[in-house]
This record gives structure tokens, sequence and C-alpha cells, in this order.
């Protein structure tokens, strides 16, 4: 097993551990917009983390690339969906009017 | 078994099962969270699975995914805003 081995692995097992705390904090909070903190250590953390990791042990190749743009990917889209859904919730709750700004 | 099926075994269980249990209860937006959530968790699961088995060809399904995922959670967004 080589260090590069095994520094990924470190590095996406904290990644994994992040996910795994975010998702159960998740679960076991009651309020939505509680819930939705809990999102982005996993989109902006956790899978970044995880991608690196992985990048790390593959070396610089092709598929190295494309991990790094599929975890780019979650990383950019994942604050846009949590401010999309907390806009909607507070729109539910009266906290802000209806009508989208534009 | 290499380390990268267990992680993925690990992210499954201890991240991906609260996501679709979040996605079974709860108003249309606390399931869409779940939903969001389990897209999100997902992702990083094909990952590891395709190192860990050393079929790079299906990165391309986790980066489909993460599109599509993104696309999906809006649509559905927009449906439950379209609803009230």
């Amino acid at each position: 097993m080589t260090a590069q081995t095994v520094t990924g692995a470190a590095v996406a097992g904290v990644g994994v551990l992040v996910c795994v705390v975010a998702s159960i904090g998740a679960l076991v909070a009651r309020d939505l917009l509680d819930r939705l903190h809990f999102l982005a250590p996993v989109t902006s953390l956790g899978v970044p983390l995880i991608g690196l990791g992985l990048a790390v042990d593959t070396g610089w190749h092709l598929t190295t690339m494309e991990i790094l743009l599929t975890v780019g990917v979650v990383a950019v889209t994942g604050p846009v969906l949590a401010a999309a859904t907390g806009r909607a919730a507070a729109e539910q709750r009266g906290l802000i009017p209806a009508e989208s700004p534009e | 078994m290499s380390f990268w099926p267990i992680a993925s075994l690990v992210l499954m269980v201890g991240a991906l099962a609260p996501a679709v249990g979040l996605g079974l209860r709860g108003g249309p937006l606390d399931r869409l969270v779940g939903l969001q959530l389990s897209g999100v968790v997902l992702v990083p699961v094909l990952l590891l699975l395709a190192h860990g088995y050393a079929q790079s060809a299906y990165v391309m399904v986790a980066l489909v995914l993460a599109v599509l995922s993104f696309a999906g959670v809006l649509v559905f967004l927009r449906l439950l805003e379209t609803r009230r």
C-alpha cells in the first residue's frame, strides 16, 4: 500500500464521516430550515473531500478530471438548491412575499 | 475487500439510508430535502464504487446524476411553488 493510497483513503474517509454525521443530523433535526443547514457540510465539505481522496489515489489521469468535475458540480449546485428550498420554505411560512424578485 | 467499497457501504448505510428516511416523512418540502440529500450522497457512493471496482467509465454515471439531480430538485421546487 503506497503513501498515495493511504493519503487518499484518509481524506476520503474524513469526507465519508462528514457525510454520515451530517445526514444523521438532518434526520434528527425537527425543523425544515434546521435540516437545510445539514446539507451544507455534505455538499461543501464531505463530497469534495471524497473526490479529493479519490483524485489523490487515482493520480494524474483523465478520470481524475472527471471526478473533480463531478464533485465540482455538486459543490456549486448544492448551495443553490439549499437557497432555493429555503426561499420556498420561507414563502410557505409567510416570512417573505410570495412573488420572486426579478 | 479494499477500502473503497467499504467506504461506499458505510456511506450507503450511514448517509443514504437516513436521507431516504427523510424523504419518506413530513411535508412536501421536508421530503424534497430528503430527495436532495439522497441525490447528493448517491454521487460519492457511485464514485467510490466505480473506483473500488476499477470501472472508471462509470464515473460518468455519477456526473450525469449530479447534473440531473440538480435539475430534478429545481423542477420539484417549481411545481411545489405553483401548487400553492
